[in-house]
């Protein structure tokens, strides 16, 4: 499978190419076009994190109930998939090390990528992403989306993430809800509010900005429904 | 210092680099993340009077945080916006003025002075502030503004007309009033209204969206 990102980072679309006999499962509603003769079926999944179990946890998790399976009877089938705001995609290779993905920044996975609800704790309800996200383990290919840009960092050590910004991390890292300064006051005060503070050795991957304070911005202007 | 704007023009955010000693103050809520060594201290911009102007006439955050490396090796911060768009920096020497549309501020390193003044009511007519927000320097600094869509610099001599809410920087030396882009016919039939006529000569940076736009953009339509 060969996997080329278009657009980026504004109005990133993927690209890929299938070989014969491969199949992609993405987020209902991703497909943005492709050959005519690719087959295309719907699953609740099978296996670990699959099953209408599985979905329905994928449901609480603010993805669909249903994933789109893609299958290529030949190779060279041609697939776009898009996320529906603006933004970036990133393309993660899923090895030995487990990745842990804020639910809604999932887009399409390989069929040896296995995709299970986590639960990072109570913790989650104040890191202003929702509370659910996805365990990724497995083999193969990933790709995660955004609003804004995406951007790595390799940490060692300590690093602090404002809550809305994380996109995937690996799993040698480990988060806690802290403050950003040195005093609580000055956290709220300073409108940085909650942090995440990453401890550990190991790739993360952040978001340059957020859906929800581009919708506070717009939105209070709006009137009413 | 070093510094650089990436994913320009549509999710630009900057990524600063601080050595030892150094710091940079930032827009309450702007940072997105930082190296966990960094210190954040939250104070008053610019103390408490001239911190609450800033806030009801400014359109920014009465608090502010600095950022301070007090470490032995250089560390990161990533600072943005919350809107979507570009970001730019100005370098200000000496006795040099920029002022700013409330709301475009984001970060500016030491040397530098921000304070309130008033813009005028064409200003406001104009789809912009009645206040605006003054940046000065007493040695030299840099300053980060950012807006929503691409900035453009355009350095003006005599008249000039920008429509209004494109506006986002403008040096001291340029004037504003109000008026119409036409004449009363055409200017509501072209749909441009009022316009914001500068004159003056000086540098100008506009932006190529409004949030204004976008909003009566997605406003229900009653017919």
């Amino acid at each position: 499978m060969e996997i080329q990102l278009l657009q980026q980072p504004d109005s990133a679309i993927a690209r890929v190419i299938f070989n014969a006999r491969e199949e992609l499962v993405a987020e209902a509603g991703a497909m943005i076009a492709m050959n005519g003769y690719l087959n295309v079926s719907t699953t609740l999944r099978q296996g670990k994190g699959g099953g209408i179990l599985g979905g329905l946890k994928r449901m609480f998790a603010g993805e669909s109930l249903f994933l789109s399976v893609f299958r290529s009877p030949t190779a060279g089938c041609e697939l776009f998939l898009a996320p529906k705001l603006l933004g970036d995609i990133f393309h993660y290779q899923v090895s030995n090390v487990g990745l842990v993905v804020q639910a809604t920044s999932y887009l399409a996975s390989g069929s040896d990528v296995d995709i299970e609800l986590g639960f990072q704790g109570f913790k989650s309800l104040f890191s202003g992403e929702s509370i659910f996200w996805l365990n990724i383990s497995g083999k193969g290919d990933l790709l995660l989306s955004s609003f804004g840009a995406i951007y790595e960092i390799e940490v060692d050590g300590e690093y602090v993430v404002d809550t809305g910004h994380i996109v995937a991390f690996e799993k040698t890292l480990n988060f806690e809800i802290g403050k950003p300064g040195s005093s609580w006051l000055g956290a709220f005060l300073g409108g940085e509010g909650l942090v995440c503070r990453f401890k550990g050795k190991g790739r993360l991957f952040c978001q340059t900005h957020n859906a929800s304070a581009f919708g506070q911005l717009v939105g209070a202007q709006l009137p009413p429904r | 210092m070093k510094y650089e704007i990436r994913y320009k023009p549509s999710f630009a955010a900057i990524f600063i680099t601080l050595d030892p000693g150094e710091s940079i103050t930032a827009e309450a809520g702007a940072m997105t993340s930082m190296d966990g060594k960094l210190s954040m201290k939250t104070e008053f911009s610019g103390g408490f009077f001239s911190g609450l102007l800033k806030k009801f006439f400014g359109g920014e955050s009465l608090f502010v945080n600095k950022f301070i490396n007090e470490t032995q090796e250089p560390l990161q911060v990533v600072l943005t916006q919350p809107t979507i768009g570009d970001i730019e920096a100005i370098e200000l020497k000496s006795d040099r003025e920029i002022y700013f549309q409330s709301g475009a501020y984001i970060a500016h390193t030491k040397g530098l002075n921000i304070g309130v003044g008033w813009a005028g009511f064409s200003s406001w007519f104009a789809g912009e502030g009645l206040f605006k927000l003054k940046v000065s320097s007493k040695s030299k600094g840099l300053v980060f503004f950012g807006a929503y869509g691409g900035i453009t610099k355009k350095k003006i001599t005599g008249e000039f007309v920008v429509d209004s809410g494109h506006l986002v920087a403008y040096e001291p030396a340029i004037k504003m009033s109000v008026g119409l882009a036409g004449g009363l016919l055409g200017s509501v039939t072209s749909g441009e209204g009022f316009v914001n006529k500068l004159s003056g000569n000086g540098d100008i940076y506009l932006q190529s969206r409004s949030i204004d736009g976008l909003v009566r953009f997605l406003r229900p339509k009653f017919f």
